[in-house]
């Protein structure tokens, strides 16, 4: 076995210069360093968004508790390596100046915050100063609403039950705020030690007990695994990938596309690998017969020829996982600035699942070639015209097909994105087929009409019928592939971008009373906020669907929703809101004002499995309301607007307490009129999130680019596609020219006739592969990215434009060589 | 089913030399590739260094042509992507042979190719491409050499040339010969001459 390794390893390197093997190796490696590089890269993505909730939760892991949590689970957590963050919150009444203020305070120790920082300045909204510490003993920091509503500057003293603290600064942002929509009252941020003082919290209070945890990956991992099934059913464990809505949508669509294009470079690449490995084994049937003739027995040629199919493998799969490595740092790179320093590596996973998948797309796509010419009979030295077997093709088509499948499933963990690529794939390929035979149809016509070099090109697509067909295929799918990738990426970004437009709303305000809504408004309007509306809020909390208890009418997996356990905001309108879209049911009429009916979210809905005609009961305040759904809504969650779960019309909840709430845009230099805002209505509370927004715009502006770049794998995987199959029928197209030039045909001849049957074919592939391009854009818009589909007109005039000076481009390669060389050495060859 | 052979019953002995001719299509090649163990007849025996072809599986015949058997063909049969030198040392390598590379240069040599060692196929002339498989058919010293008209693609001057070097070594080598023509001159420098017509061996 090893003397025909050292055979297997001179006859691979004999054959190098040939060419196909190059086209082959290379193929490989794109293959590979395209899976290496996303899946490297998706790993470092994921870690990357863990650790961004972090930033947002002041911890990797927050614990909640209403009763004090196990001295266990604490042990546990500082045996496991962990870092430790105790907090009390609960709503409490302060006093100063003999105001009164309902308060939302979180009372933290000296190891808060973990992770992040928080922020405070001297002013209500003057400049922020980042901190990593709490407010010492005896003192509190306060949010900017409560100097307003109690009359407050720094240093002077607030009461807490029975204790006094002073007040030392603003409270602008704390970590821990990630729901702040939720606290309605303002914040109050004082250190743990000063609890016991204030005698507030007694047996019974209501308190929720917070436990930050921070550390490495993998022991915060091992602690979670030994947390979870200990969880009573009142506490809650969050972490994982919860942050921001509109940086996990953009971020999702942005993993699916980037496992989209590794999945498309992989079958482009199994394409030319296949076609390559094809012609490659062709052209060494002789050497294969001749073997045998020498005495080589099957079994020797099989190993020698397996062994070169192993070399390759390992050639292209080692060199392909480096290249994969240092793609994947380029694109890190460009993301520099979301991805935090001192990222956990993504780990060798990655690397080995490249390595593997390598081998997996070679012996899938050139096995089947391989065996060919396993069994080349050795009479075939003396007549070139005995051939090996053709190998059944359901043995083919079911180990390329079959290994396709299993490595974009593995690489991309997606199954449902999987099967209609697939789907979409063999779709085109069947009217790809179709439509060839309608073209060629066309095209005998059309010879009929012509004469001259023109009809010899037109002719000589006819007469290799079958071998054109074969290209035509090839040729359209891997256009097809490429013009897919490229708009999706188009619609994707410009999505992004249309997503958070300039001056998108950058602040809210909530609280604002029924009564001031005209005085806000007013205020919008003299200081030129753009505002998105006001919108009227009532809280309320769902108790029965059908009638039935909620928490038997919803399955139990579901009955830790958040929007079980807590008030959800309702709102009323007779308009359908901008950022929502009817998915079924009516939307109500004028007339139906009053009536009880909802329009629910369609997230919701599905969590608490109703649909239209389902009725739900809301506790609100003292009273209940049933009302049937109507219709289901898709709400836009990263669109920065107000959005509502549960919509009634008009007249049905306006004798509830209400609020309204607006969001507006405003620019950095005017944060002043915040400043007027609270002091002309104290009560109001504004949100700031131009911050969170900045950031989202970056990420999102990152993401767009590192899409691109991904792209670049795709369209290195098509190229090598498209040289491979002109490859795989260049023997043939220069054997025939090079007779035609024996029989007279002059240069100037061969060249109009090579450029009729290129442009044609060119032509011909172009049209295939718009017509398939729009099938599977259409199933992947619709199905995976929840995009709208629209027809790309001009892509029906580039596209075939393309594909002509693509296919002239390749081919000049090959053929200047018919028309430099004399027809001897052609024919010789 | 069409019998392109019928009544063939042929000895040939160690050293012999032997040829066959007949008209194009006669199944002279047929003949030469059962004979050689490249195919099987549908009935009878071929018998080869006194080994069964028809009781050996084809790994079984393949080895014994490896240790047995050489071929000059018509179409050279050399690879394209090797150099002379390769292509000489091929059947060597098959057999893990250590010193193929110089047993090939000296073959090369004996057949007048020391100068074109690096050559590929394509950049050497008919002749010198059918030089270069008459050192690839020696060089594992075969007990027992067919050739299927190996001047049917040369000129008449470097046919003459080639037939003598094929003779030449042969004698020095003192291998069986068995060559497949129907060049009349080539024929007759063998031992024995044989006609096939019709599937039928006859005395020329």
């Amino acid at each position: 076995m090893p003397s025909h390794f050292l055979l297997a390893w001179r006859l691979l390197l004999r054959d190098w210069h040939a060419g196909e093997l190059k086209i082959l190796l290379v193929a490989l490696l794109i293959a590979v360093a395209s899976m290496t590089s996303i899946g490297l890269f998706t790993q470092r993505i994921e870690r990357a968004m863990t650790d961004q909730s972090g930033q947002f939760l002041g911890a990797d892991l927050l614990l909640q508790s209403p009763l004090e949590i196990d001295a266990d689970i604490l042990n546990k957590a500082k045996r496991s390596g962990l870092s430790l963050t105790s907090a009390i919150s609960f709503s409490s009444v302060i006093v100063a100046n003999d105001e009164f203020q309902l308060t939302h305070i979180k009372a933290v120790d000296q190891n808060y915050p973990l992770l992040s920082q928080i922020k405070i300045s001297k002013t209500a909204y003057g400049e922020e100063r980042p901190v990593s510490y709490g407010p010492a003993a005896g003192e509190v920091w306060l949010a900017p609403r409560l100097f307003g509503l109690l009359s407050l500057s720094l240093n002077d003293f607030i009461e807490l039950g029975e204790a006094k603290l002073k007040v030392t600064a603003v409270l602008k942002h704390d970590p821990g705020q990630a729901s702040s929509f939720m606290v309605i009252a303002p914040r109050l941020l004082m250190n743990i030690q000063d609890i016991a003082d204030t005698g507030i919290i007694q047996p019974g209070s209501r308190v929720t007990y917070q436990t930050g945890f921070a550390g490495q990956l993998k022991d915060r991992q091992d602690f979670e695994k030994w947390l979870r099934p200990r969880l009573s059913s009142s506490q809650k464990l969050s972490g994982g990938t919860e942050g921001s809505a509109a940086v996990n949508s953009a971020m999702e669509k942005a993993e699916q596309y980037l496992s989209l294009a590794s999945m498309l470079s992989v079958m482009l690449s199994g394409i030319a690998i296949a076609m390559t490995a094809n012609r490659y084994a062709q052209r060494h049937f002789d050497q294969s017969a001749l073997m045998r003739c020498m005495g080589a027995s099957q079994k020797t040629v099989m190993q020698i020829f397996s062994m070169q199919l192993f070399i390759l493998g390992l050639a292209g799969s080692l060199l392909g996982c480096i290249l994969g490595y240092l793609a994947q740092q380029g694109l890190l790179l460009i993301l520099k600035d979301f991805l935090a320093p001192g990222l956990p590596s993504a780990g060798i996973y990655p690397l080995l699942t490249g390595f593997v998948s390598g081998f997996i797309t070679l012996i899938g796509f050139s096995l089947p070639a391989l065996l060919r010419l396993n069994a080349v009979p050795p009479l075939r030295v003396l007549r070139k015209d005995i051939m090996p077997m053709p190998l059944s093709s359901v043995l083919i088509y079911a180990l390329a097909i079959g290994s396709i499948i299993l490595l974009m499933w593995w690489q991309s963990g997606q199954l449902l994105l999987t099967l209609l690529v697939m789907l979409g794939v063999f779709i085109s390929v069947a009217i790809l087929f179709v439509m060839s035979f309608v073209l060629l149809f066309f095209s005998r016509l059309a010879a009929s009409l012509l004469s001259g070099p023109w009809k010899t090109g037109l002719l000589q697509i006819i007469r290799q019928r079958k071998e054109n067909q074969l290209q035509m295929l090839a040729f359209g799918l891997s256009l097809m592939i490429l013009m897919t990738i490229f708009l999706l990426r188009t619609d994707l970004i410009s999505r992004w971008q249309a997503q958070l437009p300039e001056k998108s709303p950058n602040h809210f305000v909530i609280n604002i009373q029924a009564d001031e809504v005209r005085a806000v408004e007013q205020f919008f309007n003299q200081h030129q906020l753009q505002s998105e509306g006001l919108y009227p809020m009532v809280r309320g909390r769902i108790t029965e669907i059908n009638g039935l208890d909620v928490m038997q009418a919803v399955p139990e997996k579901n009955q830790r929703d958040e929007a079980l356990k807590r008030e959800l905001n309702l709102s009323w309108a007779m308009q359908i809101q901008k950022n929502n879209k009817l998915l079924s049911g009516q939307w109500w009429q004028a007339d139906d004002s009053g009536k009880a009916i909802i329009s629910i979210e369609k997230g919701l809905a599905r969590r608490l499995q109703v649909s239209i005609g389902d009725s739900l009961t809301f506790q609100v305040a003292d009273q209940r309301i049933s009302a049937k759904i109507q219709n289901i809504r898709s709400v836009q969650w990263d669109s920065f607007q107000p959005n509502f779960y549960v919509i009634f019309p008009e007249a049905v909840i306006e004798k509830f307490p209400v609020s309204y709430i607006s969001s507006f845009y405003l620019e950095a230099s005017q944060k002043k009129i915040l400043n007027q805002l609270i002091a002309r209505f104290p009560t109001l509370t504004v949100l700031e999130i131009d911050a969170i927004m900045l950031q989202v715009k970056k990420i999102m502006d990152q993401v767009s680019t590192a899409v691109e770049y991904v792209m670049l794998f795709v369209l290195m995987a098509g190229m090598i596609v498209l040289i491979a199959s002109m490859q795989s029928s260049m023997d043939e197209r220069l054997r025939a020219a090079a007779i035609m030039r024996t029989l007279g045909a002059t240069t100037a001849f061969l060249r109009r006739s090579q450029l009729t049957e290129f442009s044609l074919l060119g032509l011909f592939s172009g049209l295939l592969a718009i017509s398939g391009t729009e099938i599977v854009a259409y199933l992947l818009y619709s199905k995976v990215f929840d995009l709208e589909f629209e027809l790309h007109g001009t892509l029906w005039l580039a596209g075939p434009l393309l594909s002509v000076l693509l296919i002239l481009l390749i081919s000049r390669l090959y053929m200047n060589k018919v028309t430099r060389q004399t027809p001897l050495k052609s024919l010789s060859y | 089913m069409l019998d392109i052979l019928t009544a063939v019953n042929l000895e040939i002995k160690s050293a012999e030399t032997i040829s066959i001719i007949g008209a194009s299509g006669s199944g002279k090649s047929t003949l030469l590739g059962l004979l050689a163990g490249l195919d099987q007849p549908s009935s009878g025996t071929i018998m080869l260094a006194g080994n069964d072809l028809g009781q050996l599986d084809e790994d079984g015949r393949a080895a014994l042509r490896g240790a047995k058997v050489g071929f000059v063909f018509q179409s050279f049969q050399l690879l394209p992507g090797l150099t002379a030198l390769e292509n000489v040392m091929l059947p060597l390598e098959l057999r893990s042979d250590s010193g193929a590379a110089t047993e090939a240069v000296e073959l090369l040599a004996r057949v007048g190719l020391s100068e074109r060692l690096h050559h590929y196929p394509q950049q050497l002339s008919g002749g010198e491409q059918q030089r270069v498989a008459i050192a690839r058919a020696f060089v594992t010293r075969p007990m027992i050499l067919f050739a299927d008209e190996p001047t049917g693609n040369l000129d008449t001057v470097t046919s003459q040339y080639i037939i003598d070097l094929l003779f030449e070594m042969n004698q020095e080598n003192n291998t069986t010969l068995v060559i497949v023509t129907h060049d009349e001159a080539l024929a007759k420098r063998c031992g024995r001459c044989l006609r096939l017509e019709n599937g039928i061996l006859h005395h020329a």
